[in-house]
């Protein structure tokens, strides 16, 4: 009875994730491939004279940092199209955004997460400052892409450690210290904007960027704690992510108001906070199995007061 | 330009939408070829240069005049929008196409000027221990370029336009930065890839081969540059649009006989605006000419539109 309750659960649960991987795909829609337009746009350059420095050219290389994280999974129809040309040479639309944004992090310490930033990104690869124009105007999706980007380097990071472990070359590390040095790694990689943070955090629980970012927030914290090695089935599965992800939280608050050198007071934080959470699930178990051993207890004391009232004497 | 719609298209409208149709089809499709349509009526492409020609000729000392009485002065506020989402930042280099009277070069100085103030005043927050003469310097370099290498370029095809748009920078004293050009938005007088920014603001309608622009637009933008275009388009909510109608076909051209004392352009300046093709369709020429992300806003129920598009 109550397995099958947990499995139900635990499907459930499945069930959510998948919807939400599902929305992240959402997120970045598959957009028409720049191939089909750049093949027009072939031709009607060599009607015209051929431009010296053509554009798609830059462009054809590929990508400098796949992000499969965000690479929408559903089949891209449109990449196929056009006369059956592979179109492999070509950079679809949304990764020539990538490749903006990625270029404009380099400019937010100064412009911080706004438009500006995105057009600076967009000079240093070649392109009109215009281009900008592309994104939305208070920069949400400069600051989506950053943390999603973060959340690949993540994943990417424990994904290693977990192979180190598995090829015996490491000693595989106690969960707190595990989830420790995770959500610091995390942390760190905001240092280099850690000025403009503030402003993120804002832009990033705007209504309207909400889902989003709660997304990609709790895909992180799914990540770090499928390399924890969690496998519960039950409420724990909920109750583990909202902790970490109350831990990150505050100890993202905590590092925006930190002046130490290398940020010593926030690490401190997050240690303790692991630490209390660690606690906490200790205690749980203590009270669930001293509310068990009391339940026992009771139970016997009644048989036992039943006996000796001589309710239970067969006749 | 201004206004709406007309009296005879209403019953055509109404009782036979499939002639209709069919006169439109055969309308655009003939446009490759020297017949094309000025308002509701068939002539030659030379033809209809010429009348717009004219026109604009009529027009153009009452031209912002009548755009506040016919619109009730909102496309004031539709120039505005435009250049808020062009968001130019300062060192942008605009042509603004068929721009004869300045409205939206005008709009983009302001626009670039402030956001320039307010970069200053940011980098001098920034910098909180500045000297006297540091902050005193710092402003003369402002006085110099308040514009931060950013121009615009009215580019029209008509003189009598150009020169009430001279007259008005002179008068409101702008002066750095902007430079009007004669030339025809289907053979702009410019080199490949110099421009940051496109735009045509109700001007496309009045171009004759719409194609030829917008390759042009794509030709003198840099790569990474945007095509900006706000014009007339069609109205999607049925009870509006008939509202709509009849102010354009019933009330404007009575406005261009009382104001400007020229009924017959106030006349075409309306059915052009029902010849115009549609949101969808003008998105679709948009990606035809070559453009990437183009999408379109409707302002004031699709009494106009914005269609944007980039050059990649």
């Amino acid at each position: 009875m109550a397995a099958a309750a947990a499995g139900s659960l635990r499907r459930a649960g499945w069930r959510l994730w998948r919807g939400r991987a599902g929305l992240r795909c959402q997120l970045y829609p598959p957009q028409r491939a720049l191939h089909a337009s750049a093949a027009l746009r072939r031709a009607s350059d060599e009607k015209k004279e051929p431009l010296a420095s053509s554009p798609q050219q830059q462009f054809e290389s590929p990508p400098t940092d796949p992000q499969p994280d965000h690479e929408p999974q559903g089949p891209r129809s449109s990449y196929t199209g056009q006369g059956g040309q592979e179109s492999e040479d070509y950079e679809s639309e949304e990764q020539l955004q990538h490749r903006i944004l990625t270029a404009a992090l380099e400019f937010v310490p100064e412009h911080g997460w706004t438009a500006e930033a995105i057009a600076e990104g967009a000079k240093t690869l070649g392109l009109s400052g215009a281009a900008a124009g592309m994104f939305h105007n208070d920069g949400s999706e400069l600051i989506l892409h950053f943390v999603s980007q973060c959340n690949t380097k993540l994943s990417d990071l424990l994904e290693q450690e977990q192979k180190q472990v598995q090829l015996g070359k490491t000693e595989k590390k106690p969960t707190d210290q595990f989830l420790r040095d995770a959500l610091e790694a995390r942390l760190r990689m905001l240092i280099p904007y850690i000025e403009k943070w503030p402003q993120a955090v804002s832009i990033l629980l705007l209504p309207h960027n909400i889902p989003s970012s709660l997304n990609l927030l709790t895909s992180m914290i799914d990540d770090i704690l499928h390399y924890a090695g969690d496998q519960s089935t039950d409420f724990n599965w909920y109750t583990r992510r909202a902790v970490l992800t109350g831990i990150y939280n505050t100890t993202e608050l905590v590092m925006m108001q930190d002046s130490s050198p290398d940020f010593e007071e926030t690490w401190r934080f997050l240690e303790n906070r692991i630490a209390d959470a660690m606690n906490m699930d200790n205690t749980a178990k203590q009270v669930q199995s001293t509310g068990q051993a009391l339940a026992q207890g009771l139970m016997g004391a009644a048989v036992t007061i039943s006996n000796l009232t001589g309710l239970n004497q067969r006749r | 330009m201004a206004a709406a719609g007309l009296g005879p298209a209403r019953p055509l409208l109404a009782r036979r939408p499939g002639a209709l149709r069919a006169l439109l089809g055969l309308a655009r499709g003939l446009a490759a070829g020297p017949q094309t349509h000025f308002g509701f009526q068939n002539v030659s492409e030379e033809e209809r240069r010429e009348k717009i020609y004219q026109v604009f000729e009529n027009v153009a000392e009452k031209y912002d005049v009548m755009n506040d009485s016919m619109t009730l002065g909102i496309h004031r506020v539709w120039k505005d929008i435009l250049v808020h989402k062009m968001n130019p930042s300062p060192g942008t280099l605009l042509v603004d196409v068929a721009g004869g009277t300045g409205d939206i070069a005008f709009r983009f100085i302001n626009y670039v000027r402030s956001v320039r103030e307010r970069q200053l005043q940011q980098k001098l927050k920034r910098h909180q221990n500045l000297s006297w003469q540091e902050i005193s310097k710092s402003y003369e370099k402002e006085k110099v370029k308040p514009l931060g290498d950013s121009q615009v370029v009215v580019c029209d095809i008509n003189k009598e336009m150009l020169k009430v748009g001279k007259q008005r920078a002179q008068h409101l004293g702008y002066s750095e930065g902007l430079s009007w050009v004669l030339g025809n938005a289907e053979e702009l007088p410019f080199d490949d890839d110099k421009f940051d920014v496109y735009t045509i603001a109700f001007g496309i309608r009045n171009v004759t081969r719409i194609d030829l622009a917008l390759q042009e637009a794509y030709r003198v933008l840099k790569p990474g540059g945007r095509f900006l275009c706000l014009e007339f388009s069609h109205v999607s909510n049925p009870l509006l649009s008939r509202l709509y109608d009849l102010y354009s076909f019933q009330v404007i051209p009575v406005l261009g006989e009382i104001i400007a004392g020229d009924w017959k352009s106030y006349q075409y300046l309306v059915e052009s605006i029902r010849r115009f093709p549609p949101q969808e369709e003008l998105k679709e020429m948009i990606e035809d000419a070559g453009f990437f992300k183009v999408d379109y806003q409707n302002l004031s129920s699709g009494i106009v539109a914005i269609h944007s598009g980039f050059k990649l």
